[in-house]
Parts: structure tokens; sequence; C-alpha cells
């Protein structure tokens, strides 16, 4: 046990040097905003920005929305495919990975032309971001979800839940859910950044968000787009920190079953 | 909190978030002020001097009746058009959106395309595209003709209106004086040892207008020409070689931070980084002496805008003699310029804050013909060159 | 839809009765009309304007244009950095994923972690090729603490605008995006199998291999195809930092769609873009025939 915290510490020791070291040096960039002083100018100017607030708190609103529809459409899919369907999981994971060649810019000029024109006129609804959102978010959540199920003994569990008479709905909210917890959770955390830093979508549907926000600064100022950086690292990280504790759920969480 | 619970309320949360936040940009022009891509001024309509000609007033008022424009790729720090999207929305009462300010000519032309029967917010109706992007927006139907009042003056235009010349820039080099201590005056100069790892581009010369202008403008100092745009490669590939060259994309931050000190760009962006560090660092704007090139920028009404009458009052805005003074108040020459200089009507405060016509004299215009062999040579040339040498 | 599995066997050997597999059908609908409205029939522009050259018609030349070797140079440095990225994202991202979660350490250390690469998995683009910029650039903090001992790394060759330049700063969300996946499936590894596999007198290296390893397999296979997929499809960080010096079908097909430039095609851009489609169908295939060997293995 000693012997295995040692390299424990190691790793984590590294990784900290290799995750800090670029944000210290952005940090210390950005406190040279007036003239031969260290000062936090390039901080207060970002945060006195009326657009940085609404651009910063559109993006979370989009972000957090983004997360309910895509745990909701992909978890109960993930669960069905290794339940009922898995011959058809290849399939599957390869439509969940399309996002990444399909460059932003495609999807989003398709997006406006297929919603801009009746039947289908929603181009102007926020939905459309937000569903073209879940959609770029696809991989990083379905590939969670699904690791987190590779955890469990589905089938068992399903089972095992029917013979005690539960229905479907109660198989998912309280079998597979609180065993996936961490799992969904990831896939929220990197479904969070992603919205969060999404520049190609908000800036075609035009709707407010913060990655358009990011670019128009860091166009023409010198010391706000790192500043702008760090605290918007530094929001987003106090917003997971949030998420993770409303999502703690039951103490002790339940894990029912674990790899078999 | 149970499972079931926490899930509802944070649908409950999300739901009201999604609902609260769109609601805000959905009462369009009064929070418009508040979205950011979308970068809007409202401003009650004030009592400005009134246009003269009569069909004027008749813009001014249908344009009233349309409320808002939309505007796309002008970034407020670009040619001082924040003023002049200020200035407009306020005088005549009209909501301007700025839709992807930090976007290319070409997302302007796709967004046309892609808005075609679209009368939202996403639909631009002004373009301020490349040069090249005048006939080519033209060629596909993407434009609507339109002369504006001093018409006869812009000597650089679609003889049928569908697009004219708006602003001139000229290629400078952006050097930050406080880690460059020489600064380099001519094109020569930056192959000097001194300078390893210091010289950037502001682009990607395979897709980025100010990029090609700066690979051209080095071919004419150095036995180029309008026609022949080759040896700005071999320059550029020289300045590799030598060490010199940085391949990152270099802006305000860049050359503040240290990474590209030394900077191709337009001279009314390198004017206005300089304003904006104020000092901080210090930088100094050079015309290379030998040679350099301009490169115009034109403005056209899309086919498919929205509000026609407020685009059209626009141009008439930013061509008169107010809004061509904006743009040299951004340092950036305005097409009507020697109409507007002979006449005098140009603020003699204005006039001494841009670099002096001497400096100006070496640079040379190019024709769309010699844009097109020009930009072939160098997308296809630049990787050869000076790219794709790494391990 | 396919017959197959009207009669056949799910994985766990039951039968399915014909009308429960109708019905098991629907329950995926939802997903297939999701992805029908929003994702395949958008981008359906990729694959019709693949086949059309400028005025509309129909044409192979944007396909058979794809031998060009300045193209297939692109898609080898792209798929060279994914590698590159995608592996050594993995094998840290585990080590520090086990480290948190399994490796006896405070449980602050595991969540911050996992809240901090959530943020970090994202870090990409400007901001990223900034900080790494200002830190190990030419002018860079780093740079020049090391230079004043002596040690300039730029002296040595040392440069950040190379392949592995570049899959070192790709790292930065390469490592988050593997920790976060893995993690919760090193939590399923129970602490009772490793008691036990020490009583039957088993080493530390006897638990790897014959019990942790078999078990995480599938998902390290599956995590490490998605940092591929995710280095492959970048582009922003490339581009700040590199202006395109480094050739990535990502730049290449930005600069057919959506350049300055007045005379690209982008039919070329599209006939890329579904090159990438087809590599990364490929690569899923490999690593499904991959995952079954490993779950073969497992049983």
């Amino acid at each position: 046990m000693r012997r295995g915290t040692f390299w424990s510490w190691l790793w984590i020791a590294l990784g900290v040097i290799y995750f800090f070291v670029p944000l210290v040096g952005s940090f210390t960039f950005s406190l040279h905003a007036k003239l031969g002083v260290l000062s936090f100018k390039a901080y207060s100017d970002v945060l006195q920005d009326p657009n940085f607030r609404i651009n910063f708190f559109a993006s979370v609103a989009w972000a957090l929305s983004t997360i309910v529809i895509g745990v909701l459409l992909f978890v109960p899919t993930a669960y069905w495919v290794r339940l009922k369907l898995p011959r058809v999981r290849p399939l599957v994971e390869f439509i969940t990975l399309l996002p990444f060649v399909v460059p932003a810019i495609v999807l989003v000029y398709g997006l406006v032309r297929t919603f801009s024109r009746p039947p289908l006129m929603i181009v102007n609804s926020p939905f459309l971001l937000i569903f073209g959102y879940t959609i770029m978010s696809m991989p990083y959540m379905y590939r969670a979800v699904d690791t987190g199920l590779r955890a469990v003994d589905v089938p068992v569990l399903t089972e095992a839940a029917q013979s005690l008479g539960a229905g479907w709905v109660t198989i998912m909210l309280r079998v597979v859910f609180p065993n996936i917890r961490v799992a969904v959770l990831s896939g929220s955390f990197l479904t969070f950044a992603i919205v969060m830093g999404e520049y190609t979508l908000a800036q075609w549907l035009a709707k407010p968000a913060f990655g358009p926000y990011m670019a128009l600064v860091a166009l023409t100022k010198a010391y706000e787009p790192s500043a702008c950086a760090i605290i918007s690292f530094a929001l987003t990280w106090a917003a997971m920190g949030i998420m993770q504790f409303v999502g703690r759920g039951a103490p002790g969480g339940a894990q029912v079953a674990g790899a078999h | 909190m149970s499972t079931k619970k926490m899930v509802w309320a944070v649908m409950a949360l999300a739901i009201v978030l999604a609902a609260c936040a769109p609601a805000a940009t959905a009462v369009a022009p009064i929070v418009q002020t508040v979205a950011p891509i979308v970068e809007t001024v409202v401003v009650p309509a004030t009592a400005g001097p009134a246009p003269t000609a009569s069909p004027m007033d008749a813009l001014v008022a249908a344009c009233k009746q349309e409320g808002q424009v939309t505007i796309i790729a002008a970034p407020r720090d670009w040619a001082d058009y924040g003023t002049i999207i200020d200035t407009f929305g306020s005088r005549y009462g009209v909501v301007v959106s700025d839709l992807n300010p930090a976007g290319t000519s070409a997302d302007e032309l796709n967004a046309i395309k892609a808005n075609e029967g679209n009368k939202g917010p996403q639909a631009p109706d002004i373009m301020d595209v490349g040069y090249s992007y005048g006939p080519l927006g033209q060629s596909q139907g993407l434009y609507q003709p339109y002369k504006v009042a001093g018409w006869n003056d812009i000597a650089i235009k679609d003889p049928d209106g569908y697009w004219w010349e708006e602003y001139v820039g000229v290629m400078t080099f952006e050097v930050n004086t406080k880690i460059v201590k020489d600064v380099p005056q001519d094109w020569s100069d930056l192959l000097k040892p001194e300078y390893k790892g210091e010289v950037a581009i502001s682009g990607d010369p395979k897709g980025s207008n100010q990029a090609i202008m700066a690979v051209w403008a080095a071919a004419l100092a150095n036995g180029g020409s309008l026609d022949n745009a080759q040896p700005g490669l071999d320059f550029w590939a020289k300045v590799n070689k030598a060490g010199n060259f940085v391949p990152v994309i270099g802006n305000l931050s860049t050359v503040t931070q240290g990474a590209t000190p030394i900077l191709m760009r337009w001279d009314y962006n390198a004017l206005g980084d300089r304003d904006t560090a104020a000092g901080n660092p210090p930088i100094a704007v050079v015309v290379p002496k030998s040679a350099t090139i301009e490169g115009p920028y034109v403005g056209a009404i899309s086919a498919y805008a929205p509000h026609p009458n407020c685009a059209k009052l626009y141009e008439e805005f930013i061509m008169g003699d107010e809004g061509q003074t904006d743009f040299l108040r951004g340092y950036a020459h305005p097409a009507r310029f020697a109409s507007m200089v002979s006449r005098g009507v140009i603020a003699a405060d204005v006039l001494s804050a841009i670099p002096s016509a001497a400096a100006y004299s070496v640079a040379v215009i190019p024709t769309l013909d010699q844009i097109a062999a020009a930009n072939k040579v160098i997308t296809t040339g630049w990787d050869k060159a000076v790219g794709a040498n790494v391990k | 839809m396919t017959s197959s599995t009207a009669t056949g066997r799910d994985a766990h050997g039951a039968r399915s009765a014909p009308r429960r597999w109708s019905w098991a059908w629907l329950g995926v609908m939802p997903f297939f009309v999701f992805i029908l409205f929003f994702l395949v029939y958008p981008s359906s522009t990729l694959v019709i304007g693949s086949f059309q050259d400028e005025a509309g018609h129909f044409t192979f030349a944007n396909i058979l244009g794809l031998s060009d070797p300045y193209i297939l140079g692109a898609y080898e440095v792209s798929i060279r950095i994914s590698v590159y990225s995608a592996v050594g994202g993995a094998i840290f991202g585990f080590l520090l994923a086990y480290a948190a979660v399994r490796g006896g350490l405070p449980s602050f250390v595991r969540s911050s972690m996992m809240t901090f690469c959530g943020v970090a998995s994202n870090f990409a683009g400007i901001p990223l090729a900034f900080a790494f910029l200002a830190t190990v650039g030419r002018m860079g903090i780093v740079t020049e603490v090391l230079s004043s001992i002596g040690l300039n790394p730029y002296d040595a060759g040392f440069s950040l605008y190379s392949v592995l330049g570049l899959s070192l700063v790709y790292m930065y969300f390469q490592f988050p995006l593997m920790v976060l996946i893995i993690a919760p499936a090193i939590d399923g590894l129970r602490q009772e199998w490793r008691e036990a596999a020490e009583n039957l007198g088993g080493s530390f290296l006897d638990y790897w291999r014959r019990v942790a390893l078999p078990i995480l397999t599938p998902s390290i296979l599956g995590t490490t195809i998605l940092l591929f997929g995710n280095a492959f499809g970048a582009y922003a960080t490339a581009f700040v930092l590199t202006g395109g010096a480094i050739s990535l079908v990502t730049l290449r097909i930005g600069d057919q769609l959506g350049g300055d430039v007045g005379n690209m095609s982008q039919g070329v851009g599209y006939a890329m873009a579904l090159g990438m489609l087809v590599i990364m169908a490929i690569s899923v295939a490999g690593y499904t025939i991959l995952q079954r060997q490993s779950e073969r293995w497992l049983k």
C-alpha cells in the first residue's frame, strides 16, 4: 500500500505540473496589462464588460440544457443497445463518432438550410442550437455512458428488477442511473466544457454564447484574451464542482453490481 | 436528495434557463444590446443632420420602418467600425446587429447562401469582403445592385453597381519595440539574424487574404511584380531558412507576449493595435521602404437581404463624406479619399493622425486578374516554400 | 432492418421472441430519428458535395483528387498526430485515473481531478495555443528559466511547431478525456478481486495480467478510439500555433470551405471530409474486431 501510494503521488504530481505550468504562463502574462506593474487590470476589464456576463451565462444555460437532452437520449439508447441489440452496437458507435469528422461549419450550414424554411422552421429557436450541441457532445456523452454501463451487469440487473416487478421507468431511474452516476457525471462535464467553448454553431445561429465572445476578444486585445481564458477556466471549474456536488446523490453511492 | 428528485430538479432548472436565455434574444431590439456575436446598438433616434436629396428621405423612412439591419464580419476595432455602426444606429434609430465579427469573406458568402429564405437575424444584409469576393459573389448571384451617391468618385467598382470599394489598406510591419530594439524598415531587414524566430504573418497564406498580400508585397520588393508573385514565396522561404520565420498566426496578444514581435498587418489594423496597446507594449508601424501592396475591401448588399432599405441607407452612410472620414479615423484610406481631399472636406486632425502620404507612395494596387493569378501561385506554392518541412 | 436478430440469440444466449424483437428496435428509434434530423440530413451536403463540381454537376474528380500527394500527406500527418496523442493520452490518462481512483489517495484528489479534467478536456484552440506559447514559446517563462541556466531548448532543436510539439499540446485535452471516461471503469474493479488474487498467491503483476487488464481492455480500447477521433477532428489549436505550416486534413478542409481567397473548391473540401469519414469507419471496424477479441479473452 505504501509503495502504491508513492507511485500514485508521482503520477498525480507529473499531471499537475503538465496541466498547471501552461496556465501559469498565461496567468503571469495577463498580469502585465498595466505598464510596469503587475495588476489585475485585464481581469477587471473583462469582468466589467457586460457582454462577458451575458455570454458566459447564456452558454451555461445551453450547456445544462444540452446535458439534459443528452442524458435523456443517450442513456436509454446505450442501455437498450447493450441489453437488446448488441449487433447494432458497431453501427451506433460509428454514428456516435461521426461528429468528429463532420466539420462544424458543414453541420451548421446544413442545420440553417434545413430548418430555415417551412415546414420545420426552427432556425430561430434556441432548441436548434441545443440539439446541435447535443450532436456535438454525442461522442463524449455516449462513450462515457457506455463505459459506465459496461462496468455493470446490465442483463442481470434488469432481470432481477423485472422479477421484482419493476417497470421500465423504475428500472431506468432506480437501477440503471444510480449505477452509472459517475459515468453520467463524466459525460456531463465533457458536454459542459464543449458547449462553453463552442464557436461555430452559436455564431451562425446568431445566439449569445461564450465561444464567439472569446474569439472576438482575442481578435483585437492584448492581455484580455488570456485573462478571459483564465477566468472562464476558473468559473467553469467552479460550475463543475457544483455539478459534482449536486450529482452526489445518496451517500455511499449504490454500486449494486460490479463488472463481470 | 433521491436520484429521481434530483433528475427532475435539474431538468426543470435547465428548461427554465433555456427558456429564459433565448427569450432574451427573442425580444429583439431592446435586449439585443446584450447579444454578443450579434453586437447591436439600441439608441432612440436622435435628430441628426437630414440628408438633402429627397430620394434619401424616402430611403430613411423605409429604413425606419424596417428598424434593423444585419452586418457581417465587421469587428468593432477594424477600421473603426465601432464608431461607424454606433453613429449609423443612433442617427437613424436602427438596430445594427453584427454577425460573426471574426468571420472571413468566405463565411460571408456562405451565410448568404445558407439563409436564402430566412428573414431572421442569421441572414446578413451588408457585405464587406476582400477584393476578389466582389466578382465572386456577383457571379454566384448573391448581391443586388445599388449605386451610392458618391458613385463617380469610386475608382474600383463593378460598372453595374453590384459591388464597390469601401476602403483600402497597405501592408505594413507591426513591431513590438519593447522586444525588438532595432526596428526593421524594409523587407531585406527581415533576413537579419537578430530577428531569429520573430517574424510572423497574421494568417495562413493558403486561406487568408491578409496573409497572401503579405507574401505578394514581399515579391514586389524582391524582383517580382504585380504579375509575378513567385519571388514572394522565395523570399519567405529565405526568411524561414534563416530561422526568422515563426508559423504562429499573429495577433495583438502574440505581438505583446513576444511570440510574434514582428507581424505583417494591414496598416489600419496595425495602427489600431498600436492605439489599443497604448504604449503597453509600445508598437511601431512601419511601411516598408522599397515596396508594398494595397488591398481594397469592397462592399455589397445581399440579394436576399431581409432589410434592403436599411442596407442601402447604411451604404449611403459609409460611402458618404462622414462615413468615409470615420474610416480614415480608423486609419483606413477611404475609397473616395482623392475626391474628399481635393474638396478639402477632411478635418486637419484626422489627416495629421495618419502616416504621411510620402510613405504610401511605394504602394501599388493590383487588378482583379492579377489577384486571381497571384492567389493561385501563393496558395499552391506556400507549403513547398515554407510549410510542411516539419517532422 | 435486418432479420438476423429475429431468430438469433442476443449476447447472453436468451432467445428473443419475434414480438419482443420488433419492440426492441422501437427503443432506439428516438435516437435514430434525432440523428437523422440533426446530423445525417444536415450533413448530407458533405456526401453530395463531394461528387459535385463548381457548377453542381456530378463528378468523380474530387474523389480522385484525393490521391494528390499533398492531400495524402495531410491525411498522414493528421493520422500520425492523432495516433501519438491518442496512445500517449490513453497511457498517461490511465495512470492518472488509476492513481486518483485506486491509488490510495485522499478523496479530494479524485474529485478535484475529475472536475479539473472536465474543464481541461475542452481547453483548446487559441487559449491553449497561447498558454503554451507563453510557457514554452521563444519568449515563454519556462524557456527563459531554462535559458538562464544555459539549457535553451530551442538551441537543442526543440520546436513547438512540429508534429511532436503539436502532439504535446494536444495531450492537454487528451489526458483529461481519458481520465474522465476510464475512471468509472476503474471504479468497477472491485477491491475484493485484488485481495482474492493475492490470497491465491498471485503477485501485483499477475493481478493485472489476469484480472484487471482483461476487464479494462474493452473500455481502454473504446476510449483510445475516442481520443483518436478527438484529435483527428481538431483543428483550432493547430491552426493558431502553426498557421497551417503543419498540414492537417481539417486545416485543408477549412481552407477549401471557408478561406478568404476566392479560388477555393468546396467539392474538394467535402471530398476530404468524406475521406475522414471513411477513415473513422475503418477505425471503428478495426476497434470492433479488437473488441470482440478481447471479450473472447475475457470469457
